[in-house]
């Protein structure tokens, strides 16, 4: 089954890139590969994607302004 | 339950003319306004909060309590809308607090059988070709079976988003779809980028609807449609002391029997009631920017799908 506990962390849908911006900005986004994350660089944030759904809720973005531990965010 | 229908409307009824000045989250501001959960008066940061946790509790038995409650015919409400759509392949749609997928599955089979009735077409026009000839114009499209149609699903609730996405795979819809964790009055979308926005059955549970009007017109493409399903108001005298009745003595009772939650189905009920008639709601699809906008009762009025261009 499709449990929250996948070893294998599921990427973006490349499709999605079309479309996606920053919620708050309405800016571009960089899709991270490494961590699963969809950057905004001039905010500071990252989008976390579980499960292969991006989540981008302001809420649960994490800053990227210092070096955070390169966890996968908690669901809020 | 009649008397429920209450001042608090007025709140709703608030037309924005104005722009927007800061492109900031919306919730940090409004926090503490008052608006209305069902028929109680709560802050707007308090409203957000419960209706995200109603569709936790419900979002496994969603679709049970859709079919119990509307004896199935949802299922025909759904199916008109999106023949109203009549999305031909190609289409690009969002469906905002689409959760579980019902309208993405049915945009899906229908360009679908729209493709493959193009491939006949094009296959009886080709009678004079070789065995050779047909079969590698049939190779072409066999990858193409959408017509590169697809449709983005967005949805506040991560345990909604999570059923729908599990129906999809146990279903065996794939391609050309895909989920995103979204807030209606806040889309993480670019300008002009869809043919089609629909809502079906979701504006009632926004809190600010003129935010979540004026995105579906930002990310519409020129010349793209808005298209809203949702329950509404009955004028027939009869029929609303019926569908009363109805809703406020079998519906919760219904919730509890089958998904062990009175007060949810409460709020649901409770929410139709304070949500906007038809030429309210028209009114603030206007307001977004939406030309062209009409509506369509269904069953007298219990729902009605509002329709809306970007012209």
């Amino acid at each position: 089954g499709q449990g929250s506990g996948s070893a294998r962390p599921q990427p973006l849908e490349p499709s999605l890139l079309r479309f996606l911006v920053c919620p708050l900005s309405k800016r571009p986004l960089r899709y991270e590969e490494a961590t699963n994350e969809l950057i905004n660089e001039e905010l500071g944030i990252a989008y976390p994607v579980i499960d292969g759904i991006p989540n981008m809720i302001p809420e649960a973005a994490r800053t990227t302004q210092k070096q955070p531990p390169a966890e996968s965010s908690e669901q809020p | 339950a009649a008397a429920g229908l209450c001042p608090g409307r007025a709140l709703l009824a608030r037309r924005r003319g104005a722009l927007r000045a800061l492109r900031c989250s919306v919730r940090g501001l409004a926090a503490g306004r008052e608006t209305h959960f069902g028929f109680q008066t709560v802050t707007e940061a308090e409203r957000r909060e419960k209706i995200y946790q109603v569709f936790e509790n419900v979002a496994k038995k969603y679709d049970v309590m859709n079919d119990s409650m509307t004896l199935g015919i949802h299922r025909v409400w759904k199916d008109i809308l999106v023949h109203k759509m009549n999305p031909s392949p190609g289409t690009l749609l969002l469906d905002v607090a689409g959760g579980t997928g019902d309208i993405a599955f049915r945009f899906i089979n229908y360009v679908r059988s729209v493709r493959e009735r193009q491939l006949q077409q094009k296959l009886r026009h080709h009678q004079n070709l070789s065995w050779q000839e047909i079969s590698e114009s049939y190779q072409e499209d066999k990858f193409n079976l959408l017509g590169d149609s697809q449709v983005v699903v967005c949805d506040i609730n991560k345990e909604m988003l999570k059923v729908g996405k599990q129906k999809a795979q146990h279903l065996g819809y794939s391609e050309g779809l895909s989920w995103v964790l979204g807030n209606a009055e806040e889309l993480p979308f670019d300008d002009d980028k869809f043919d089609v926005y629909t809502i079906a059955f979701g504006i009632r549970n926004v809190t600010r609807i003129d935010l979540a009007l004026e995105e579906a017109y930002r990310v519409l493409k020129p010349g793209g449609r808005f298209l809203c399903l949702e329950f509404s108001h009955v004028s027939n005298p009869l029929l609303s002391r019926l569908y009363d009745l109805y809703s406020f003595q079998v519906i919760p009772v219904l919730g509890e029997v089958i998904a062990g939650d009175w007060k949810s189905y409460q709020y649901l009920v409770e929410s139709i009631r304070r949500f906007p008639p038809q030429e309210e709601l028209k009114a603030m699809i206007e307001d977004a920017g939406f030309l062209k906008v009409d509506y369509q009762n269904l069953n007298l009025g219990i729902v009605a799908i509002h329709s809306g261009f970007k012209l």
